[in-house]
């Protein structure tokens, strides 16, 4: 497989417990945190979506989670309950009457949510479009883990990364001296890569999964990059999308992180940031890095599936179309790219511009199955089981299609449906977007 | 005073002042606490408010392939709803009592029309209680509020059928029940999920501005 295989998984499992740094608090000061940051995200907006569940429980239909194991803890709106219960008897108008029939929220029941709130959930957001009341559940969800995460309880797959990135600037190992040997790598196989530019209009984040896999992911951004002529930097200081501060629940680590990138991209001048094939990377930086730096930035942020698309629609980006073979193409559409990103016709007319007509899943665009991978269940040992049980319906919804090749610019999506694929004997072939292009450049 | 005296009379008037302090309370209480600003760039620079109002509507009615296997329960809930307005609003004694209210009246259905509407009504909501009881997803997510909600709006059906057709009391006396029935649903709404009714929609337009600015249609 191309992308991160299962063996480089366990290692990158390993990698990231070994990351998480101890917290050595007692129940109730991580009781306390959990309220903190319970109150720190507690505005109009998540007190309106609290105040509007009439516990129809229809959500429940649009979570993988649930309809692939029938298991009703999962119905996404339960998963709010620790953050519901906090803020009935803290916030709610109503609280002197509240606080008589709700009961006391405990560090016990914080810990009895982590597997629902970090297992049972991939933040794809699904449950927020279903649901009749208009409630952003996905959002009131990232709450929760935020307040698990406060309280010290993110699984260590997903704190680990965070507590290395914040403290190394690395990911599982991976950080500047590695991208500067696989830019050395690139450079031999005769690629000019600009590293490390004072200045650059656009500035392009990679991932520490090029270096861990075999990924071609990286290679084939560098040969677009340069055939389109953008005046183009990577940096090795501040190159990796990945944000384990969103993925965990982390508040502060994924404001560092983020500012990270901001403030890299300032100094370079960059008039855009393009995000490698990272799903998770592009919500925070395209939606939320200008909240956490509390300024709107002086640059657009587009995920690379954006990039290609309004290079091939300024003529710069250039592709040979192929009628695809004998092959029928699907599109698997990444949740944070997608749904919770923007990013939906932009692949689609990457790929009908290299003569590719894909096979509508029944369920895409803005209502996609997750993979079953996202919101970093893939790395947590823990969630596999489930992981399994909701990767089973995406596989029903690509091969109702009838394809053979499914396309995603996603790399953990990638990784889940390699992963996925190679557990269940699954017979397609899965590529990503940037290569397909790469591999297609018109001369 | 009779107990019809009381609840045309100071009963109302104290329900209908819960009901209003209350649902201000609570609408501000709740939408007014503190405003988060969007830094980031609408996607195309569209107009995010008008993804917003837009997905005050479309929320009513789901994409296929997540309403597929929710039909049922999508249906009724439209059914029950859709019921209870005609009884409320087109049942001609009703319609008299807005019109000695606002000044105006409106055109209402035959008596017979509602009844039957009425008993629908009843009947699908007794289906949805039993429902609630047993389906797994809703045991896991009930409370006291769900069953007392059902019930105080159980009630006024009940007992404006009872009294429209004279069963088991007086006149005056059902009448009376059944504007006490009224008066305790009043005064529940803003203390239950009955709030609904007011925060469905700011909660829709919220999430609607929000998938709009990124430029996914809520």
């Amino acid at each position: 497989m191309n992308a991160t295989t299962v063996e480089t998984l366990e290692t990158m499992r390993k990698k990231a417990k070994d990351a998480a740094e101890p917290r050595q608090l007692s129940d109730e000061e991580r009781l306390e945190r959990a309220k903190e940051a319970f109150l720190a995200n507690l505005d109009s907006e998540m007190a309106t979506h609290l105040e509007s569940c009439i516990h129809c429980g229809m959500c429940a239909e649009a979570c993988h989670y649930q309809t692939g194991t029938q298991d009703p803890r999962y119905t996404p709106i339960h998963k709010v309950e620790p953050l519901k219960r906090f803020y009935r008897r803290e916030v709610d108008p109503l609280r002197a009457i509240r606080r008589l029939f709700t009961p006391k929220l405990t560090f016990q029941d914080l810990e009895a949510w982590k597997p629902l709130v970090y297992d049972g959930c991939s933040q794809c957001g699904r449950c927020s479009i279903l649901c009749p009341m208009g409630i952003h559940i996905q959002q009131l969800i990232y709450v929760t883990r935020a307040g698990l995460a406060a309280a010290g309880l993110a699984p260590d797959e997903l704190q680990g990364p965070a507590d290395e990135q914040l403290r190394d600037n690395t990911l599982f190992g991976a950080g500047s001296e590695q991208l500067k040997e696989k830019v050395e790598e690139l450079r031999g196989k005769g690629y000019d890569v600009p590293l490390d530019k004072d200045q650059a209009d656009v500035l392009v984040l990679s991932t520490s999964h090029d270096f861990i896999g075999d990924s071609g992911t990286l290679e084939a951004t560098v040969k677009v990059l340069n055939h389109t002529g953008v005046d183009w930097t990577i940096r090795s200081d501040a190159f990796e999308s990945s944000n384990f501060g969103f993925l965990s629940g982390d508040e502060a680590a994924k404001k560092k992180i983020s500012e990270r990138i901001v403030n890299a991209a300032i100094d370079v001048g960059a008039k855009r940031v393009i995000i490698s094939e990272c799903g998770h990377a592009y919500p925070t930086l395209r939606w939320e890095a200008a909240n956490l730096h509390q300024k709107a930035l002086p640059f657009d942020v587009q995920s690379i599936s954006e990039f290609l698309a309004a290079e091939l629609e300024e003529g710069r980006l250039k592709v040979e179309k192929d009628d695809g073979g004998n092959r029928t193409w699907a599109y698997h559409d990444s949740c944070k790219m997608g749904r919770l990103g923007g990013a939906i016709e932009e692949p689609r007319a990457v790929l009908r511009a290299m003569g590719i007509e894909i096979k509508e899943m029944e369920s895409h665009g803005r209502t996609n199955l997750c993979c079953g991978g996202g919101g970093g269940v893939i790395l947590m040992e823990s969630a596999q089981g489930l992981r399994r049980k909701a990767f089973t319906l995406k596989r029903e919804d690509v091969d109702n299609t009838g394809a053979t090749d499914v396309a995603v610019s996603c790399g953990g999506c990638r990784t889940t449906l390699e992963t996925g694929k190679a557990e269940t004997n699954w017979n397609i072939n899965i590529h990503s977007l940037v290569e397909m292009v790469a591999d297609r450049l018109a001369s | 005073m009779t107990l019809l005296e009381f609840a045309r009379g100071p009963g109302f008037q104290i329900a209908l002042a819960l009901l209003i302090v209350g649902i201000l309370w609570r609408i501000l209480g709740a939408v007014a606490i503190r405003f988060g600003k969007d830094f980031s760039k609408p996607r195309g620079g569209k107009q995010s408010i008008r993804g917003g109002l837009k997905a005050v509507l479309t929320y009513s009615a789901p994409p296929h392939e997540l309403e597929k296997n929710i039909k049922f329960q999508h249906y009724t809930g439209y059914a029950w709803h859709i019921g209870l307005f005609v009884v409320i609003f087109l049942f001609g004694p009703h319609v008299f009592f807005f019109e000695n209210i606002l000044g105006f009246g409106w055109p209402h259905l035959p008596n017979a029309v509602v009844m039957v509407t009425g008993i629908i009504t009843m009947a699908i909501l007794v289906t949805l209680l039993v429902r609630r009881m047993i389906h797994p997803v809703l045991k896991v997510l009930n409370n006291a509020d769900d069953y007392i909600a059902w019930t105080v709006t159980f009630l006024p059906l009940l007992t404006g059928t009872l009294a429209f057709y004279h069963l088991g009391a007086r006149y005056e006396t059902l009448l009376a029940l059944h504007i006490l029935s009224v008066e305790l649903l009043m005064i529940y709404i803003p203390f239950s999920k009955l709030m609904h009714m007011f925060m469905v929609w700011p909660s829709r337009f919220r999430t609607g501005t929000d998938f709009s600015r990124r430029g996914v249609e809520a």
